[in-house]
């Protein structure tokens, strides 16, 4: 998902559009709409139409075995769920995994991308190739794996960290919370770590060379180079990944659904989500987690566009 | 700075360069492992299988599972393509107009883009198999691909504009003073200039289709329609309560193949795809 | 494609259509949904087919492997009047809600009468709902006792003439430092532990079960429940179920069982069937198989009668179905006694039909089959209600891990949530 081109507005061969619309740009504007409408058409049916429908149906009372009972219920499933500590457990799982994943994802990410800017030539191609490995990889063969190697029947990774405190080969890594979120976590970090480390990448590829010369001219260290120029310099690109990341994050559903199915108190929202809709089938509640997952989506990125002052319109050079 | 690199150095960027191998490919090599594994080596708990076979590969590929999986796969492959197509399709005429043209709601366009790919696609699982029981699409190819578009039209519409940004449209002009018509010039010129895009894009597409899970478990629920990721929860082992990671190892492997042949030849391209004009400027 | 083959290419399709046209109106294709498993059921559906000489066809469509996902799939379905499921292999819990929310079709009595003579009586309390027989027995599984001889004899344990009691299988495996067989997994199976556990000890875990959802009443917080939950308490805490007890799910028992620290186990026959087939495989030694032995289901006191779970499968008719009649045949020739048998030496496991169990090659594969049938006449159904899922999901969410499960708040526990949820108050 790189939403975060910066190319210059319009730039485009035509000329700067006179005051009073002229037959050409009349034409151009109807060509510009004809082409644009049937993608934008369809990302609303299947975004927007949908969400609609779950806010309607998140006001019921409406099991699929049982559709005679469907009952209007204004907001007493937003009720149900808002009072109730499994919600907020969820939740709390969901930020819990965000935090760590994005944290850890950001520091190892710069630093795989620093590795990448600056290795050896011969070396270059070989890392790319390698880091998009787990980028390009299902998640759930990602969480397969993980799951295998942890698992206490097939897994030999409880025994090859036997030698740290607290783990044995007998350990059940999946029969406790903090051990089983501990391998979501490390399954999502894995597959999801290229994909931030890319776009710093890109970020680093930008910085003048000549700031970090004058800054080595200077006398400053090589922390404090990475510090003083190189940071500052793509806070952009810095805040744009760690943004998607989060969002992303926040989504997590295949690890969970393969690794724990939620058990060991591992739910997250989604999850939830899931399971009372597809496996309860009780659509009303289900619609109302959804629509409040989706709440909590938009909120996350309010804050960061505020919080952080990410304009995504001047990361893309159009503001 | 090469030219100033210290053997010592040198010696520290390919251990650093060691490190990121082992990181990007240890799972994938222990997932492989684990495929070779007989059932009776399933679990000895080790890294590597006592004794490499290909029982599991047999299982899925011409054995008990195989219906399941050969379907599954031939869903995924068709889906994915499909999906993908359609996708690249839809997203070359908007982010043409968008990087050509000069329009009205373009901002809104893009917003709409970002705003649908950071949607949470659980929220629009349940509304999506109601309506699909009601017209029909519940279990069908049409019914996983539409929905696939939400997942694969805002990456491919932003991509592809950032490309198309980068295009040179002057030549086009100056084709078409240099004689040539709009057609001619468009094609001649603006063409091969578009290509590597537009096939980036449908790599970055494809992938993300591949990928998916929540919808192939969700909108489909027999062998006409549903995809890899979601069949590797119906494998069972040699028998019905026997521990099915062999087989599903070995599917996942398969599944693997495609995008890791993709990576192999098209790596540079996926890069700038991913990056495109990520932090220009 | 040019206009020749544009042409050729609908004649094509022109035929096609005619020929399948033509084969719908003779031979029904009949599909049915069936759970995984060795190929027994693949197997019938081809027996079948022949059998019916162009009446009709059955093909097989797969389900997931965990029951509640295989009524997920079917409930999806049958909501959306799909008529495209024919025959379904139902796991007997999720019954009662297909039966009330109108997805089986009727079984006519004189059809009824075929497919329940001479059959165990769990199986067919477990295909009936309202006093109405919704489904017809195809297998019926139970789970018994299986045990490692040597552990037995060195705990002074005779399982075979003297039936044994979970407070002695309990007391063995803490003095032996052994490890006991059972389902601690967040799943089905741990709520087919528990129930077995209330029913041993005289209770219920839904008192009366056809009742509208307000009105449900459980009796998990009852002397019964509380037994049961001292008992999967103290295998949990104690870590007498091994290291893998949150997650250990049928096979993962099997395999414990079978390894050194192997001492009680209950599990389901399938057991028998697929140790034999490590011993031939060359996996496992054959002093492990030689060493294993069983008898009932424990009981929760000494002299009192065990209620080893119920389980197996039963086929339903599709309510949407339109070829009603060749699914009321090909019902009749699935669950047909030889077949039965076929499926018990196949899959390992057990028929539902009385006379499977007097078959010479099932007793040859199976020499437990009188112990496996005796079981099953005491075998308890789990609750039977609309609402399976939620009782069950409620119970799983409460019990698990089994090192948590307290008699004073785990029982209680499970019937606040589970009245709740039932009530729509709370989430599940």
């Amino acid at each position: 998902m790189s939403i975060t081109e910066t190319s210059r507005p319009g730039t485009a061969g035509s000329a700067p559009a006179p005051r009073r619309m002229s037959e050409r740009a009349r034409a151009e504007r109807r060509l510009g709409w004809w082409l644009a409408a049937p993608a934008f058409v369809v990302m609303l049916l299947v975004t927007a139409y949908p969400i609609a429908q779950a806010v309607y149906e998140s006001l019921f009372k409406y099991r699929l075995t049982d559709p005679d009972a469907r009952e209007f219920t204004w907001l007493t499933n937003y009720w149900v769920i808002l009072t109730d500590g499994v919600w907020w457990r969820a939740v709390g799982v969901t930020v819990l995994i965000t935090a760590i994943t994005v944290a850890v994802e950001a520091v190892l990410g710069f630093a795989l991308a620093l590795v990448m800017h600056r290795a050896l030539r011969v070396l270059r191609p070989l890392l790319r190739t390698a880091i998009l490995i787990p980028y390009a990889i299902i998640t759930v063969v990602s969480a397969f794996a993980w799951l295998y190697a942890f698992d206490i029947n097939t897994g030999f990774a409880t025994s090859w960290l036997s030698w740290v405190p607290g783990i044995t080969e007998d350990t059940n890594v999946f029969g406790s919370f903090g051990s089983a979120v501990a391998v979501i976590i490390l399954s999502e970090i894995w597959k999801t770590t290229p994909f931030i480390s890319l776009l710093l990448l890109a970020g680093l590829a930008q910085i003048p060379n000549d700031l970090l010369e004058a800054a080595k001219v200077d006398g400053a260290t090589w922390w404090q180079r990475l510090y003083k120029v190189t940071i500052p310099n793509m806070k952009a690109a810095i805040m744009v990944a760690l943004l998607f990341r989060t969002l992303d994050a926040f989504r997590i559903f295949d690890n969970v659904f393969i690794m724990t199915q939620g058990a060991q108190g591992t739910e997250v929202v989604s999850f939830l989500a899931y399971r009372q809709t597809i496996s309860r089938l009780e659509i009303g509640l289900g619609s109302a987690v959804s629509v409040l997952l989706f709440l909590s989506v938009v909120l996350i990125s309010v804050a960061y566009i505020k919080l952080f002052r990410i304009n995504l319109a001047s990361a893309r050079g159009e503001a | 700075m090469d030219e100033r690199t210290t053997l010592r150095q040198k010696a520290l960027w390919w251990i650093a360069g060691a490190a990121v191998l082992i990181y990007a490919l240890f799972p994938v090599a222990w997932i492989v492992s684990l495929s070779f594994k007989s059932a009776a080596d399933l679990g000895n708990r080790q890294f590597l299988p006592a004794d490499a076979v290909l029982d599991n590969y047999e299982m899925i590929l011409v054995g008990d599972a195989q219906t399941l999986f050969l379907s599954a796969l031939r869903n995924s492959i068709g889906i994915a393509v499909i999906a993908t197509f359609l996708a690249v399709l839809l997203s070359t005429f908007c982010a043409y107009a968008i990087a050509r043209l000069e329009f009205p709601g373009k901002k809104v366009i893009l917003t709409t883009a970002l705003a649908v790919a950071i949607f949470p696609v659980i929220s629009i699982v349940t509304p999506l198999f109601n309506l699909w029981r009601h017209i029909g699409l519940y279990d069908t190819w049409p019914g996983v691909i539409i929905p696939y578009l939400s997942l694969t039209l805002p990456i491919s519409i932003w991509t592809l504009s950032a490309f198309f940004r980068q295009i040179p449209w002057e030549l086009e002009q100056a084709a078409q003073v240099d004689g040539a018509t709009t057609w001619q010039a468009f094609r001649r010129v603006i063409v091969p200039l578009a290509t590597p895009g537009v096939f980036t894009t449908a790599i970055i597409s494809f992938f993300i289709a591949w990928n998916d899970f929540v919808y192939g478990i969700s909108l489909t629920s027999t062998e006409a329609a549903r995809p890899v990721p979601a069949a590797l929860a119906f494998f069972t082992g040699a028998s019905q309560f026997e521990d099915p990671a062999g087989a599903i190892a070995a599917a996942a492997v398969i599944v693997t193949i495609p995008v890791v042949v993709l990576v192999l030849l098209f790596q540079r391209r996926i890069v700038s795809g991913l990056t495109q004009g990520a932090v220009k400027g | 494609m040019g206009q020749k083959g544009v042409a050729a290419g609908m004649a094509v399709a022109v035929i096609t259509a005619v020929a399948a046209c033509g084969a719908d109106a003779e031979a029904p294709t009949l599909t049915w949904y069936i759970n995984p498993d060795d190929g027994g059921q693949a197997e019938i559906a081809e027996r079948c087919t022949q059998e019916a000489d162009g009446q009709y066809r059955i093909e097989t469509s797969l389900l997931p492997r965990e029951a509640s996902a295989q009524r997920e799939q079917l409930a999806r379905r049958l909501a959306a009047n799909d008529s495209s499921i024919d025959l379904m292999s139902l796991d007997p819990p999720f019954i009662p809600e297909f039966a009330e929310a109108g997805f089986l079709a009727q079984i006519p009595s004189d059809v009824a009468g075929v497919v329940t003579e001479d059959v165990v009586q769990s199986a067919i309390d477990g295909a009936t709902w309202k006093d109405e027989l919704v489904a017809a027995p195809f297998w019926a599984n139970t789970q018994i006792l299986w045990y490692r001889k040597s552990v037995a004899e060195e705990a002074g344990l005779d399982p075979q003439q003297e039936p044994v009691t979970w407070d002695e299988i309990i007391d063995a495996a803490r003095e032996h430092d052994a490890y006991i067989g059972v389902q601690g997994i967040r799943a089905e199976a741990l709520t087919v532990w528990i129930n077995a556990l209330v029913e041993s000890a005289g209770g219920q875990i839904i008192t009366d079960t056809e009742v509208p959802v307000e009105d449900v009443e459980l009796g998990l917080d009852s002397p019964a429940g509380r037994a049961a939950a001292e008992v999967v308490g103290t295998i949990g805490r104690e870590g007498l179920g091994g290291p893998g007890l949150p997650n250990q799910d049928e096979p993962g028992a099997m395999m414990q069982f079978r390894g050194d620290r192997g001492s009680f186990m209950v599990n389901w026959p399938f057991v028998w069937a697929a140790t034999i087939d490590a011993v031939e495989e060359g996996t496992l030694d054959e002093a492990v198989l030689d060493d294993i032995g069983w008898t009932m289901y424990p009981a929760m006191e000494p002299g009192e009668q065990p209620r080893p779970p119920y389980g197996g499968i039963n086929i339903g008719i599709g309510a949407f179905t339109e070829h009603e009649d060749a699914a009321l045949d090909a019902v009749q020739c699935i669950v047909a006694p030889e077949n039965q048998a076929f499926y018990f030496v196949n899959d390992g496991n057990p028929a539902a039909h009385t006379a499977a169990y007097d078959d010479p090659e099932v007793r040859e594969v199976f020499p437990m089959a009188d112990v496996i049938r005796e079981s099953l006449e005491v075998a308890a159904p789990r609750p039977q209600t609309p609402y399976y899922n939620e009782v069950s999901t409620g119970i799983q969410n409460t019990w698990h891990p089994p090192a948590a499960v307290r008699p004073d708040q785990s029982p209680e526990t499970a019937t606040n949530l589970i009245l709740d949820v039932l009530r729509g108050e709370r989430l599940l």
